[in-house]
């Protein structure tokens, strides 16, 4: 049986706007201009137990949003859900026993009190047994290395200490299902290596389902073998990551560091007759060619446009997840 | 039983915050007991130059004040919702009480209890011992279980009141200043109301029943027979008030649209 269960689920804000003036907001009192944005738009999502599933899309995409959902937090719109077999809603006191979450704009700790002061608050709201604590969290705590946070509180940690405290908090009772927003926003190489072994980790052993949101492909290269991607409220791609690799990465990336400012048409003209895609770069003076072909077209290119235009420096590589990313929301998966 | 045991884990660790700050418990306190005094003057000085008013002495609007101030600090020490449009919908902490398997209004009621304010029972307490003996009313066997019925009776409805104006923020975004304009509108029920216009008494007995928090259940104390029904009314009303409250709550909390990031 899928843990997650989610056909045609939509949220739909309403935003108001205010008339100017005296009036204005006399006619406001009766009836409100409103705008209607449709932040989730009819998406299905089918989990499995065990699955680690990547959920990215650009700001505003509506992942938060679907996140609350799923956990109860929001009503949706129109929809059906069924996480865990409950509608979160519904049944919602019921329900937030079965998941843990983790939103990494927000704490969910208590600000003033020290660590593990929060942790047996929750641990009673949970009604977890001191048995099932020990085992359980003894290992967690080992495993994130906070041992020594654990008399602090919360407001005295960095955020990476915060962000492993909360992670450890989401875990109190063994969730079989995870939701995390974000959980590595901000965080350093370090602590983002760390926090993604440890989902691994508790993934193989309990068979914990995960679904996480992030802005750092790393971590879902490290973790997901599913991606889902949301653009717009909407679904686009909702499959293995390395299939999306596979359809995207059929060419090779060329960075070009010009010396002098460099015109797009002067570099379309030097593709020739091959398949060169031109963008221009993050750096100054940066150009990207993305180009269909083998090697023999690649060093082509290369010899065509440094003999035109000095360089500082240019390197050669596979389109990265990131770069395939971007692709798909600038041009829409039709190429894949 | 559950809720009972989280109520005690979750004050024994505000106590435990709370003492470690010891300073500011004590400032807290005192600046209560002041607030309490200066009501007190203000009583003497109004009767500085009458000793009735409409037919209420002195000592009675006294002991109409203690009253007041058992169930008031009863609201105030479990109902800290004054903030609850800024700080959980606004901020969006109300995302996290709703992921917590605990009713989200118990959640906020035990997140932000203020113990120390149950002090005022003591000095309710104490002000209407001070008025009765003046006054030199007896003490029956069923007074304290009566006072009990209408000091719950009375923090129900300033509850009732108070969550029905957070509510109101599940369904509006827009700031509003109710919620200080009803504290200064509970005050008037420490009066008799029938000092006021009639438009204003029906207000305070029907629509905002604050009457219901002071002068009401005093009357009985006081022996005022002809206000007996509606001394008895404070139960009623409290439970009245506080479960249209709890349904516009839950109905609320499905409005909830979160703090955008
Ligand atoms: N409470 C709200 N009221 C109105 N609009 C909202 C609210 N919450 C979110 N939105 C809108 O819904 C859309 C989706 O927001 P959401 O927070 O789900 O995006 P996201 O994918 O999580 O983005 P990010 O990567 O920036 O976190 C956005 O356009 C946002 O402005
Ligand atoms: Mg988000």
């Amino acid at each position: 049986m899928n843990v997650v269960e989610v056909e045609g689920l939509r949220k739909e804000f309403k935003s108001y706007s205010s008339r100017s003036g005296l009036a204005g907001a006399f006619r406001d009192l009766f009836t409100r201009n409103y705008q209607v944005l449709r932040a989730v738009n009819d998406i299905s999502l089918h989990i499995k137990k065990g699955e680690m599933v990547g959920y990215i899309g650009e700001n505003g995409a509506g992942k938060s949003t679907t996140i609350k959902m799923l956990t109860g937090i929001l009503t949706p719109t129109a929809g059906r859900i069924l996480v865990n077999g409950m509608n979160p809603h519904k049944e919602r006191e019921k329900f937030v026993r079965t998941i843990g979450v983790v939103f990494g704009q927000r704490s969910q700790l208590w600000w003033d009190i020290a660590v593990q002061e929060s942790f047996r608050l929750l641990k009673k709201v949970y009604k977890v047994s001191d048995d099932a604590y020990e085992a359980h969290m003894g290992e967690v705590i080992a495993t994130l290395d906070i041992g020594p946070l654990l008399d602090k509180p919360v407001r005295k940690l960095s955020l990476g200490q915060r962000m492993r405290c909360e992670l450890a908090a989401a875990l109190i009772h063994n969730p079989p299902l995870l939701f995390l927003d974000e959980p590595t926003i901000g965080l350093d190489v370090l602590v983002k290596m760390k926090i993604r072994e440890f989902l691994k980790e508790i993934n193989r052993k309990y068979q914990t389902t995960i679904l996480l949101t992030t802005h750092d492909l790393a971590d879902i290269e490290a973790l997901c073998e599913r991606v889902v991607l949301l653009d717009e409220g909407k679904i686009i791609y909702d499959g293995r990551l390395d299939q999306l690799q596979k359809n995207w990465v059929e060419g090779k990336q060329i960075h070009f560091e010009f010396h002098h400012p460099v015109e797009r048409h002067a570099l379309i003209e030097l593709s020739g007759g091959a398949d060169v895609k031109w963008r221009q770069g993050e750096r100054c003076n940066e150009w990207i060619a993305g180009i269909e072909g083998d090697e023999e077209a690649v060093s082509q290119l290369m010899s065509r446009v440094i003999q035109q235009h000095p360089i500082s420096d240019v390197k050669v590589n596979q389109a990265s997840t990131e770069e395939i990313i971007r692709n798909i929301y600038e041009e829409g998966l039709t190429h894949g | 039983m559950f809720y009972v045991s989280i109520f005690f884990q979750y004050a024994a660790q505000y106590l435990k915050t709370r003492l470690t700050y010891r300073a500011d418990l004590v400032v807290e306190i005192l600046s209560d007991l002041l607030f309490q005094a200066v009501n007190l003057i203000f009583i003497l000085v109004v009767f500085g130059h009458t000793t009735t008013l409409h037919g209420w002495s002195r000592e009675e609007i006294i002991f109409i004040y203690g009253f007041f101030l058992v169930p008031y600090a009863i609201f105030t020490a479990f109902f800290n919702i004054w903030d609850f449009n800024d700080r959980y919908i606004v901020k969006g902490e109300m995302d996290r009480v709703l992921t917590r398997p605990v009713h989200s209004l118990l959640q906020i009621v035990i997140e932000r209890m203020e113990l120390e304010s149950l002090f005022g029972v003591i000095t309710g307490m104490a002000i209407m011992f001070y008025a009765g003996s003046r006054l030199g009313l007896e003490i029956h066997w069923y007074d304290p279980l009566v006072l009990l019925i209408m000091v719950i009776g009375g923090a129900l409805i300033y509850a009732g009141i108070f969550i029905t104006l957070a509510s109101i923020s599940f369904w509006s975004d827009s700031k509003t200043d109710l919620m200080p304009m009803m504290y200064n509108i509970g005050n008037y029920g420490r009066y008799p109301v029938d000092i006021y216009n009639r438009l204003i008494r029906f207000t305070l007995t029907w629509i905002l029943p604050f009457a219901f928090v002071g002068v009401y259940p005093s009357a009985f104390f006081l022996g005022r027979t002809d206000w007996y029904v509606y001394a008895f009314l404070t139960p009623v009303m409290g439970l009245l008030f506080l479960t249209i409250a709890v349904v516009l709550w839950n109905q609320g909390v499905k409005h909830y649209r979160g703090a955008g990031n």
